[in-house]
């Protein structure tokens, strides 16, 4: 067994860490965007890849353990495939670093998934479908994402725009303590201003505001 | 991937399961086998913390060396999920102990079970003798036998019998019940799975009722 993965089932840490940034573009403004990347990415001949995921969130709560969360995604334009993924809270870091990191954990999954995470106490918190394309440089990856609400449990054909923007995200998975990604990546995001600002969007300060809009 | 039977072999008292393991080795050989290194099939077992109210639940996580990269997880309620090797580590994660809290699950220690031994390949056929261990104690034989070329078991079964009888003898007269549960549809490395925890499940009760005090 690779020891990586022997170290990881001792402790239950996760052997790998998302470095990534996040920024937002008006869909008005996106084409310009995807010029501008089309350029910069790899593969800049030929059409850059699409993708259309539904996305359900499963949780896990206990009386007396912290909530557990899992993010399962299936692909509607390949219904074959299903996506586990666990992620840490995002880490900002003192400003030497130059990216948000969370571990994450990514699992590919047989179509039980649902019954087998329902079976097993989980429980689907939200939904919502996410659509876009992506791009590679390296091993960088890179999303413009138009996310949609759904007006419906388990309904991915009526669908409504979350908001008038596309989500912008850079991220590399890479194991731990390699800082230099964050400076490769720093570079990257400053190519892409000033149509988009990438950052490292601290998510607590996001709650609130999110839960206002809410109310 | 093909069709694969795994049927339970006596071992006649007075015997040792090595004298027996010897003995099927060399009769296969002579068969034309040869061998091909060895194989590995383990079982570990998880229990559900869960709050008052909702039923416990057992997950079996098991590992099949002819699939390294992937793991199985069956739960008592006979869901079969299928993923990464990785989906261990998110198990590893459940089972944590938090600041003095139990995980949402937890592994039942001792209780470990696998069946390991020799493989071999004859034309079409993989062969693999495996003598299954729970906490090191000697259970018994397990012999799983894979026709690979075909992958509906209704189409193959009396190739499959035929093949077996000549050194199993009458182990193999009937199909194991899973297989025969799927005769005509595609067979997976899943049912496989099922058919091994089906054995060790069985081993597993005859462990706890020699134990209990007569």
């Amino acid at each position: 067994m690779d020891p990586s993965l022997h170290q990881a089932l001792k402790t239950g840490i996760a052997p790998l860490h998302e470095y990534f940034l996040q920024g937002s573009i008006l869909d008005a403004s996106k084409e310009y965007l995807i010029h501008r990347l089309r350029g910069l990415c790899d593969h800049a001949d030929s059409q850059p890849e699409q993708f259309n995921d539904h996305e359900m969130v499963f949780m896990l709560s206990g009386q007396q353990q912290a909530p557990f969360t899992v993010h399962l995604r299936h692909s509607l334009l390949a219904p074959e495939c299903w996506h586990l993924r666990y992620v840490g809270v995002a880490e900002m870091g003192d400003k030497t670093r130059q990216t948000l990191v969370r571990t994450c954990l990514d699992v590919g999954v047989s179509e039980t998934i649902i019954k087998f995470l329902n079976e097993m106490g989980f429980r689907m918190e939200y939904e919502f479908v996410a659509r876009g394309i992506f791009f590679h440089k390296g091993i960088m990856k890179v999303t413009v994402t138009k996310m949609f609400k759904m007006n419906q449990v388990n309904d991915t054909k009526s669908l409504e725009p979350v908001s008038a923007s596309h989500l912008v995200e850079v991220s590399v998975v890479a194991s731990t303590s390699q800082e230099q990604i964050g400076e490769d990546m720093k570079n990257f995001a400053e190519q892409l201003k000033p149509l988009v600002l990438l950052e490292k969007v601290d998510h607590r300060k996001l709650q609130p505001v999110t839960s206002q809009t809410n109310t | 991937m093909g069709v694969v039977c795994v049927y339970m072999y006596p071992v006649p008292e007075g015997k040792s399961g090595q004298q027996v393991v010897d003995s099927m080795q060399r009769q296969l050989e002579l068969l034309g086998a040869v061998k091909t290194g060895n194989f590995n099939v383990d079982c570990e077992t998880y229990l559900s913390n869960n709050p008052q109210g909702t039923p416990q639940r057992s997950l079996h996580l098991l590992h099949n060396s002819e699939q390294p990269a992937s793991c199985f997880s069956v739960l008592d309620t006979g869901t079969t999920l299928v993923a990464d090797v990785l989906f261990e580590v998110l198990m590893a994660k459940l089972t944590q102990s938090k600041s003095g809290k139990d995980g949402f699950y937890q592994q039942r220690k001792g209780f470990k079970i696998e069946s390991k031994g020799p493989r071999f390949e004859i034309s079409d056929f993989v062969i693999k003798i495996g003598s299954v261990s729970m906490a090191s104690n000697f259970k018994g034989i397990l012999v799983e036998v894979e026709y690979c070329p075909c992958a509906i078991p209704a189409e193959c079964w009396d190739l499959m019998r035929e093949m077996m009888q000549s050194f199993m003898g009458t182990v193999a007269d009937t199909p194991p019940a899973i297989v025969k549960s799927k005769k005509d549809q595609f067979y997976t490395p899943a049912d496989t799975i099922n058919q091994y925890l089906e054995h060790f499940t069985n081993f597993r009760k005859a462990t706890v009722a020699s134990q209990q005090p007569r």
